[in-house]
């Protein structure tokens, strides 16, 4: 890092500073939070073989992150109730902009960019009642410049499409302001939320009621624009296990993944990531320690054991999955294996930086 | 098998201070599905004999007393193929166990074939699929039982079979366990994982003791739900619980012998669930009984606290980063 500062430095005294791009911090293909082992937060830059490119130190616990799709700055994201939300530049490590919702609004936990960068979305809530916001940011001046309806309650993950239109899983749970105490399990109803690129609600799709307490929660996109994947966490009967995956072309019926019968139990419930890739689609789960990997028409096609597990993201071939005892592991249909194992307790997902 | 898991342990494979990796394997886990696989052959065997439901009912209730010492295991060999599952499915709200026999006592007897049979859906499997079969159940009087029977109790002897030779031998889950961190070790990558699996294990089944053995049948105080108490034909439920919290207790003492206030946890609640002489919790239905369980339950909610708060400083583990995060 010292000398990569002294680099900068000397970039800076030639008076022209060309902007910097993720190729300068060393191109990590994902961007992670962790905690070390002294209990200090921290945001990773990985590379695609596990090896850490840099190493930033946060102010408390991180969830997700956004990484800015041409320069090297994430936006890391604070645990649900968030407050807070740090531009970071991966550079030199320095917060460049702290992000605060306004007066009565919440982060979420995660956020997009737009595909030309000018535009930070973040996935909020109203702080009573947790009516889905989606807080919209100039990424230059990092000033908050409006909002959307997200479509439904408690947004968490969302996603911009390729032509520019944004998913939204409003995962239907409404929370305490203060905690994260769940106040209408009874009456839930998550949806998955098209959004024109600026903002209008072109779609929403609602899973059958019997499904109503399975919180929609986090999505993928699938390969050659197919929609999206996305990942459910039952808040149902525990022993009348639901499936936890989904598939979703806008305007089109959602498919259900169902897990091969002698795995229904092995997620307990709940989908923590997904990732896709080619044909297959990751969902792992921390409280089941495990990953499952289906295909596109919706079968099962291998569980893998792994305690803690959570983050997930798509490989050239098959997957790549964190766990919080440092592990990163290569997965595949056929088969789990170590990439590395750093001692960084991994936090809950792998975001994709760079494009 | 034993003495070579004693040899490595005194050939100096480092083990954490206090956790005890490899005498929970020695002493707890091992015996558990050795003696699970001896009661399922003498159930076969006894099957073999006669299908009569008086005569098989002691074996049965042998075999699944063995299956309690090993049925919070759910890692290794008892994870795959859904053997774990297969052995005791329960809870099942939608019937789907009784629902799969009923075909499979009409259908196709090529079904019943050992290597058929054991493809057949986990639900119908199993110690609570046999209950089914000799103590009297949804399941139709008329169909002749016995080839069920008998295919279902020389399934159970072939998955504790495959649950034993898992576990053991050179290329046994055990030494995943025991060699977790070391070069090659493709399952477990530091030492502590080995503990923390273990550990995790320990507190899932306390979990399960008091919201699904204990909280099923209790349901809600407007809404008691006794029919949904496990194993009531054969008046296991307590008994169940019981065995459980027993095997358990002697889990965590054996992984970290110093962890004297989770013990005495355990003893508390095993002493309540003892006094209780109700088998089926039928109690939960009743003013005066339904207290006494509530109370069973809160103890082994305690177990868990306890356990929580004093062994992982012990034993250099967490509660799991993300798997209790949540979001």
């Amino acid at each position: 890092m010292t000398t990569r500062r002294g680099f900068l430095v000397g970039l800076a005294s030639l008076g022209a500073a060309p902007r910097l791009g993720w190729a300068d911090v060393g191109a990590p293909a994902w961007l992670t939070a962790g905690m070390k082992p002294d209990g200090a937060y921290v945001l990773h830059g990985l590379s695609a073989g596990g090896v850490s490119r840099f190493e930033i130190p946060l102010p408390a616990r991180g969830h997700a992150a956004a990484a800015h799709p041409i320069r090297p700055e994430a936006v890391a994201f604070a645990r649900r109730p968030g407050v807070f939300a740090l531009v970071l530049d991966c550079f030199t490590g320095e917060v460049l902009s702290r992000l605060t919702p306004p007066e009565g609004r919440q982060f979420n936990g995660h956020g997009a960019f737009s595909a030309d960068g000018r535009l930070l979305m973040t996935s909020e809530v109203v702080a009573e009642g947790s009516a889905g916001r989606i807080g919209l940011w100039d990424a230059e001046s990092w000033r908050r410049i409006g909002e959307w309806d997200s479509g439904g309650i408690g947004p968490h993950d969302l996603k911009r499409l390729a032509d520019g239109r944004i998913v939204v899983a409003n995962g239907g749970i409404q929370t305490d302001p203060t905690d994260r105490t769940m106040l209408n399990l009874e009456s839930m109803k998550p949806n998955l939320a098209l959004l024109s690129a600026e903002g209008e609600i072109l779609d929403l799709m609602e899973l059958d009621e019997e499904l109503h307490q399975n919180s929609i929660r986090h999505l993928a996109l699938i390969d050659e624009d197919a929609g999206v994947a996305f990942a459910m966490q039952w808040q149902g009967d525990a022993a009348d296990p639901a499936p936890l995956l989904g598939l979703w072309r806008p305007g089109e019926a959602p498919l259900l993944c169902e897990a091969a019968p002698e795995d229904l139990f092995a997620m307990k419930g709940y989908a923590g990531s997904v990732a896709a890739q080619g044909e297959r689609i990751a969902i792992s789960s921390p409280r089941g320690g495990a990953v499952m990997i289906f295909d596109r028409s919706g079968a099962p096609l291998a569980t893998h054991r792994r305690a803690d597990v959570c983050g997930l993201a798509a490989l050239e071939e098959g997957f790549v999955a964190s766990d919080g005892s440092g592990g990163l592991w290569r997965i595949s249909a056929e088969a789990m294996e170590p990439i590395a194992r750093h001692e960084v307790a991994w936090d809950n997902h792998l975001i994709s930086a760079a494009a | 098998m034993r003495r070579v898991l004693a040899f490595l342990l005194l050939a100096g494979l480092p083990a954490p201070a206090f956790a005890d990796v490899g005498a929970v394997i020695d002493r707890h886990i091992l015996p558990a599905y050795e003696g699970f696989a001896a009661a399922a052959e003498s159930l076969a065997a006894e099957a073999e004999k006669t299908c009569a439901p008086e005569a098989l009912r002691p074996p049965f209730n042998a075999a699944w007393d063995a299956w309690m010492q090993a049925a919070h295991l759910h890692l290794g060999p008892s994870e795959e193929k859904g053997r774990a599952l297969a052995i005791l499915f329960w809870p099942d709200p939608k019937g789907l166990g009784a629902k799969a026999q009923r075909a499979l006592l009409t259908g196709d007897a090529a079904a019943l074939e050992p290597e058929a049979f054991a493809e057949q859906s986990v639900a119908a499997r199993g110690l609570a699929g046999l209950e089914r079969l000799i103590y009297p159940s949804v399941l139709p009087e008329e169909a002749d039982s016995c080839p069920l029977i008998r295919a279902t109790t020389r399934d159970l002897a072939r998955m504790a079979e495959e649950l034993v030779a898992g576990w053991e031998g050179p290329e046994g889950f055990a030494q995943n366990l025991l060699t977790a961190g070391e070069p090659g070790n493709a399952r477990y990558l530091a030492q502590s994982e080995a503990v923390q699996a273990l550990f995790t294990q320990l507190m899932a089944g306390v979990e399960f003791q008091a919201d699904q053995r204990l909280g099923r049948p209790l349901g809600t105080k407007d809404r008691p739900r006794p029919e949904r108490a496990e194993a009531r034909a054969s008046e296991r439920s307590a008994r169940n619980l019981i065995l459980a919290l027993k095997a358990l207790r002697e889990m965590a003492v054996t992984l970290d012998g110093t962890a004297a206030r989770s013990a005495a946890a355990f003893d508390r609640a095993i002493e309540a669930a003892e006094a209780l002489e109700d088998p089926t919790f039928a109690g939960v239905a009743s003013p005066e009984e339904r207290p006494k369980i509530e109370e069973l339950q809160k103890l082994v909610r305690q177990i868990r606290r306890t356990a929580l708060d004093e062994m992982p400083p012990t034993l250099g583990v967490t509660a799991g980063f993300n798997s209790q995060d949540g979001d």
